[in-house]
């Protein structure tokens, strides 16, 4: 008996396939996008301490504790991001509860917002939820999963309320550069419409460079909306932590849905997230050397493939979005026959927008075992196609 | 095990630290308060800089027994590991050594039980003492608010006799520690009373404009940052400019 508010959302793909997966007693996944890490120990010691000081049994502050929100503001004044700790910086459950927020903020019923993809499953959900309609933008892959600026001009309407994208790009690990932001952010001025920059994998780089983010050009300010999570840069999925900041004119309201919706982030979660900003820095060197070495093994293992996936290597992130060469070009078919005949569990493409279909991820977040494992079974499967 | 490892790194910096001050000589800038240590810190490193002077500032999160002392002595922490630590003790003796021993140190000293700033004030004797805001942010380790800023009435009564208090003339609390103290002090903030006044702040495009109000000259500022704080720091940073 599907409800009006819910009859036009599903379950994530990555999740029914993730149900799907665990009837299989020896599935090796690379569908999840979780870090086969650990959180690390400094910040379970800082967790340990706030514990034991007896500060996390009460709320928090609304958009946060204070001294997170300001260690958050010294964080991003490293990347050139200047934010008012006390006014412009919110404290969310994981980044989607900050896109859901600002969504239910910035939109009303009826709104449309623009998604490049493929990309990230859950925006349209959110969008769904929030009574907007998802438009898609087609991402340009033979430049390498490019946005194509003319597309997003076709695509604007009266009813277009904002762009939200995923920069680096989940699941393609595109790297989108300073000249196509810049131009993205020149025909949301012309169209005065808002900027939802989810940026979680930002530091998952593997050519060493930094990510230009539209929030480092203040006269933006009142129109872009950043999102960041600790979930993937820190091995902290779990804790359900994130961060968004805006103009204050934009938090101020974000704000009220945020406190509709969750009080504040968990208070023990933002001591975690004070130990990470604080003491974590060698540790997400060391992921992002980590996540390098299994980008290329992954591709290399997909290179022996060839006449069964074609891809772009990715730049960032941890997960690759192969295109399938062999006849069965419906990625959910595709997917299933796999898992049941490898136990192998990828993500269909198509759970990533239209232009996913054909494709499939695979994530390297899992451990170069897993990695292993999984293609030499694709590999013995596919030695007769 | 781990309690006399620490307990004794803890003295054994202590003194190394004691002793490179005392042959060193540097002068000691002390910021403390519930926020804004960090910024303040590097406006008045800012300050020094531009006025050719060489400076240490210790980082965000070293400013406690064991912090502050490697902070000085311009050295790491061990965090939880030995055998990172063991480097890093037989480095220590070094820093009486170093020749480009910087000319101010500028140090965010931290109070969160009581007890934390007289052992942190065993160790420096500051020359300038800022105290940004009292707030009820590390309230949980005392018993009440009047404990907390005993915390920081402790910071102005160890500053040098000719030393300089500057105080947040906003917060009535830390207002008051101005005047249970008779060394010279400056108070900067938005309210009439302040000796350093922000009587106008706007916000621009590109950050908070200011406009500064000290002995009856307005003068205005453009800050490339967004927030009442940095006004804040702006304030502090001109005072020490004014005391140099």
């Amino acid at each position: 008996m599907p409800f009006n508010r819910t009859k036009n959302l599903k379950l994530s793909t990555i999740k029914q396939i993730e149900i799907r997966a665990s009837e299989y007693p020896d599935v090796v996944s690379l569908a999840q996008g979780i870090p086969s890490f650990d959180t690390p120990p400094c910040i379970k010691r800082r967790v340990e301490r706030a514990l034991d000081r007896g500060v996390v049994a009460k709320y928090s502050l609304s958009p946060g504790l204070p001294e997170l929100r300001e260690l958050i503001e010294i964080m991003l004044a490293k990347d050139n991001i200047y934010y008012d700790w006390e006014k412009e910086i919110i404290v969310t459950v994981g980044s989607i509860e900050g896109i859901t927020a600002s969504i239910l903020a910035i939109t009303k019923p009826g709104d449309e917002i623009i998604i490049p993809e493929p990309t990230y499953t859950s925006y349209r959900e959110v969008i769904n939820l929030a009574g907007c309609r998802p438009v898609y933008v087609a991402l340009d892959e033979t430049k390498d999963w490019a946005f194509d600026l003319s597309r997003f001009g076709k695509a604007i309407t009266k009813k277009t309320r904002a762009i939200l994208y995923c920069n680096p790009n989940n699941p393609t690990g595109t790297i989108y550069t300073k000249e196509q932001l810049l131009g993205l952010a020149q025909l949301a001025k012309k169209h005065d419409l808002f900027l939802i920059s989810d940026e979680v994998y930002k530091d998952f780089v593997f050519n060493n460079e930094k990510i230009f983010s539209l929030a480092e050009v203040p006269e933006l300010r009142k129109k872009i909306i950043r999102i960041f999570s600790f979930s993937k840069v820190y091995a902290m999925t779990g804790w359900r932590l994130g961060y968004l900041h805006s103009d204050e004119s934009v938090t101020k309201e974000i704000l009220k849905v945020h406190d509709s919706l969750v009080t504040c982030a968990p208070v023990i979660s933002q001591y975690a997230g004070l130990g990470a900003m604080e003491m974590a820095e060698k540790d997400v060197i060391k992921f992002n050397q980590e996540y390098k070495i299994r980008r290329n093994l992954i591709c290399e293992r997909l290179d022996k493939l060839n006449h069964v996936f074609s891809y772009v290597k990715p730049e960032s992130a941890y997960y690759v979005f192969p295109k399938i060469l062999t006849k069965e070009k419906d990625s959910w078919k595709f997917t299933l026959d796999l898992l049941d005949k490898t136990q192998v569990a990828l993500v269909p493409g198509v759970a990533f927008g239209p232009s996913g279909e054909g494709h499939v991820r695979m994530s390297f977040g899992r451990s170069q075992k897993d990695i292993n494992r999984a293609f030499d079974r694709l590999d013995e499967y596919f030695k007769n196609f | 095990m781990k309690f006399i490892f620490k307990l004794t790194l803890k003295y054994y910096l202590k003194y190394i630290t004691k002793l490179v001050l005392l042959i060193h000589r540097p002068v000691i800038i002390a910021v403390a308060g519930s926020t804004n240590k960090v910024f303040v810190k590097d406006e008045i490193k800012k300050v020094l800089l531009d006025k050719g002077l060489s400076v240490r500032v210790n980082p965000k999160n070293f400013n406690t027994e064991i912090g502050l002392p490697l902070a000085i002595l311009n050295l790491p922490s061990g965090y939880n590991s030995f055998k990172n630590w063991l480097p890093i003790i037989f480095k220590a003796p070094l820093a009486i050594f170093q020749f480009d021993f910087p000319k101010y140190l500028v140090l965010g000293l931290g109070a969160s039980d009581p007890g934390d700033m007289k052992y942190l004030l065993t160790i420096v004797q500051p020359k300038i003492s800022i105290i940004t805001d009292i707030t009820q942010r590390y309230l949980e380790g005392f018993s009440d608010m009047d404990k907390l800023v005993g915390e920081y009435e402790k910071l102005a009564d160890r500053t040098k006799k000719n030393g300089l208090i500057v105080l947040n003339y906003d917060n009535i609390r830390v207002r008051q520690i101005g005047r249970k103290n008779k060394k010279a002090t400056e108070f900067f903030g938005s309210q009439n009373g302040a000796g350093w006044q922000a009587v106008k702040v706007e916000r621009g495009e590109q950050g908070e404009i200011a406009k500064v109000s000290h002995n009856g000259i307005i003068k205005e500022y453009k800050l490339n940052r967004f927030g009442r704080h940095h006004v804040y720091s702006l304030l502090i940073g001109l005072i020490i400019k004014s005391s140099l």
